[in-house]
């Protein structure tokens, strides 16, 4: 069982959450043009490291949770709010 | 000129003829209690901004602490469980069509928004010593002390259906809250999940 520490709920089963992709990208300016907004939706890095993504607490409280997550072994370093910077360990 | 409200209809419970009473299960020792719950439930969600208007809206009508997350707090026959942030169900014994609704709505006044949510989710109830052991089957919460206990609840998935739960006392009894469009369903793993225990429906 893999636990997800939510800032509201706690530990929770990762079966609570839906995986919501890359949380370190930003939404261009309206007028960034074509190539930005393609980077923005498509392009991604798939690192095998540590890696900051969204977690969204879909049968919890439903609120999206930053998740600081080994791609290789899966550990877990850091959660937080959506407002927050977490710490990436450095390997 | 406004139209007049359209009379609603009040809630049918979605286990009519399904919960039928009696005793069921392995006999013998004193059995779990498994009941659905009339009741009025209420979705109340703080505007922005608004989380500290509408607690002391709630506290001043109904004498009722909004609960921090992961809790729940009761008053004057009136349940609230925390559900996300800033947002709570407010559960009563079922009175008149939409009264809770309109009564809540009434204190929260524009801190708050209401949704009445008596027809669209459905209260049950599950008490016994082997409560727990019954929850274990389905249920992903560590709900041994000190991680749970009376007076604690939780937005959780139970048998693949969303589920609240509420630990009401140190039995335990637990008040399970789920869409009524899913009451058969969850109360079919209920009720297998109880049966090496045997259990009482009310
Ligand atoms: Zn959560």
């Amino acid at each position: 069982m893999h636990l997800i520490d939510c800032p509201w709920c706690g530990p929770r089963d990762e079966a609570e959450f839906a995986y919501r992709g890359d949380a370190t990208v930003t939404r261009p300016a309206p007028d960034a043009g074509i190539d930005a907004f393609y980077d923005y939706v498509f392009t991604r890095a798939n690192p095998r490291g540590w890696h900051v993504e969204w977690w969204h607490h879909a049968a919890g409280c439903r609120q999206h949770v930053k998740v600081v997550r080994h791609t290789m072994t899966h550990a877990i370093a850091a959660t937080g709010r959506a407002t927050d910077i977490l710490e990436v360990p450095a390997a | 000129m406004s139209a007049p409200e359209p009379a609603v209809p009040a809630p049918r419970s979605p286990l009519a003829g399904v919960a039928t009473t009696g005793r069921y299960g392995a006999a013998g020792g004193t059995p779990l209690a498994i009941a659905e719950i009339p009741a009025a439930i209420v979705q109340l969600a703080a505007r922005r901004g608004r989380a500290g208007d509408l607690a002391r809206a709630v506290s001043g009508a109904f004498g009722l602490d909004l609960p921090p997350p992961g809790r729940a707090a009761s008053a004057r026959g009136i349940d609230a469980i925390w559900i996300q942030p800033d947002a709570w169900l407010l559960l009563a014994p079922r009175g008149a069509e939409g009264a809770l609704a309109a009564e809540v709505k009434r204190a929260a006044g524009d801190a708050g928004s209401v949704v009445d949510q008596s027809h669209g989710k459905t209260l049950m109830s599950l008490a016994g010593a082997a409560a727990r052991r019954v929850m274990a089957k389905g249920c992903r919460l560590d709900l041994d002390a000190p991680a749970f206990g009376p007076g604690r609840a939780a937005v959780t998935q139970i048998a693949q259906i969303g589920c609240v739960v509420h630990q009401r006392d140190a039995i335990p009894t637990y008040g399970l809250v789920v869409p009524s469009s899913l009451a058969i369903p969850f109360f079919e793993w209920l009720t297998s999940s109880a049966a090496e225990f045997g259990y009482e429906v009310g």
